[in-house]
């Protein structure tokens, strides 16, 4: 009788288990079916390549559900955004390298003639080519500023505008002080308004 | 913060969040994959010895770079004659192991004789 109740209970307990781990993943699923986008995007302005961004995003998805996919949802956004700074430093850190290395190598690239079929498709939301155009270099204008900022201004910038992260979230992510966030924040805009006054009124 | 620089970021927003909307179907997917082989991949049992496979397999590259350059000159090497690797190879040795104590008596037998 003892075994049957004992029994029952360890299947219960189990059963409680695999739901509560089901239920974490999907919400872990939906967390980062959220930020996955803007976090690409973020990626893509510091490292100035979608291929590399991409990697980058998956890993730092991979890191998060395991390291932390335990935590409460609500620090997920820091963390993620924690990992995912420190692999795009780790990034520029083996580029860095790579360009060293491969100065002596390389040759001049011939320039690329393929026609993207996916570039040339027509937009998906349905803006005029016009209205397309000036987006996209408003876009690009905006991303040369950013991606040339110094690199803690970057991260300030991106995670508060971008992103939408508050001070201590931004202090979290980037593993400084709350009085950095605002200060590499500050410099950021300045420097920004200076660099796209004349583009953007 | 004055009134320019909350313009300029509501520009740079909403220019930025305009890039996040118009992301083309194919980079979606890839996002999508990235996304689910993350949670696939981060379900499954961490092994942590995997990660030294890379840094083994250097470690052996390297060793052995050095051991093609150097030569066999500085490393001392015990040659084995034929019939005892034969012996050691055959799988009559592992019996013979067995027994190691009686032939280190039989030896010792012969050379007193």
């Amino acid at each position: 009788m003892t075994a049957g109740i004992t029994v029952f209970a360890v299947s219960c307990t189990s059963k409680e288990t695999g739901a509560r781990a089901l239920q974490k993943q999907q919400q872990l699923d939906r967390f980062l079916a959220e930020v996955e986008r803007r976090a690409l995007r973020i990626a893509e302005i510091a490292v100035r390549d979608r291929d590399e961004a991409l990697d980058l995003v998956q890993d730092a998805m991979i890191k998060l559900v395991r390291s932390y996919g335990g935590r409460d949802s609500a620090e997920w956004a820091p963390l993620f955004y924690r990992i995912l700074q420190n692999g795009v430093r780790d990034w520029h850190r083996r580029q860095a390298v790579r360009n060293r290395v491969m100065v002596w190598f390389t040759k001049a690239k011939p320039e690329d003639t393929d026609y993207d079929v996916v570039a040339s498709a027509p937009d998906p939301i349905g803006r005029s080519p016009d209205e397309e155009l000036q987006n996209s270099q408003a876009m690009q204008d905006m991303e040369i500023a950013v991606h040339e900022l110094p690199r803690r201004q970057q991260e300030a910038f991106m995670l508060r505008t971008f992103e939408g992260l508050d001070v201590a979230g931004t202090a979290v992510a980037m593993g400084c002080s709350e009085g950095s966030v605002k200060t590499h924040y500050s410099r950021a805009v300045h420097a920004l308004r200076d660099k796209l006054r004349e583009h953007w009124r | 913060m004055n009134k320019t620089d909350e313009t300029l970021l509501q520009q740079t927003k909403e220019a930025f969040d305009q890039s996040v909307d118009g992301l083309d179907a194919a980079t979606l997917s890839r996002l999508n994959r990235g996304r689910q082989a993350a949670l696939t991949e981060a379900a499954q049992p961490h092994r942590q010895w995997l990660r030294w496979i890379p840094a083994t397999g250097v470690a052996a590259a390297v060793f052995l770079t050095v051991l093609t350059i150097q030569g066999p000159g500085d490393i001392e090497v015990i040659s084995a004659p034929a019939a005892d690797l034969e012996l050691l190879l055959g799988e009559e040795s592992i019996e013979m192991l067995e027994d190691l104590e009686f032939y280190s008596w039989l030896e010792t037998q012969e050379d007193e004789s």
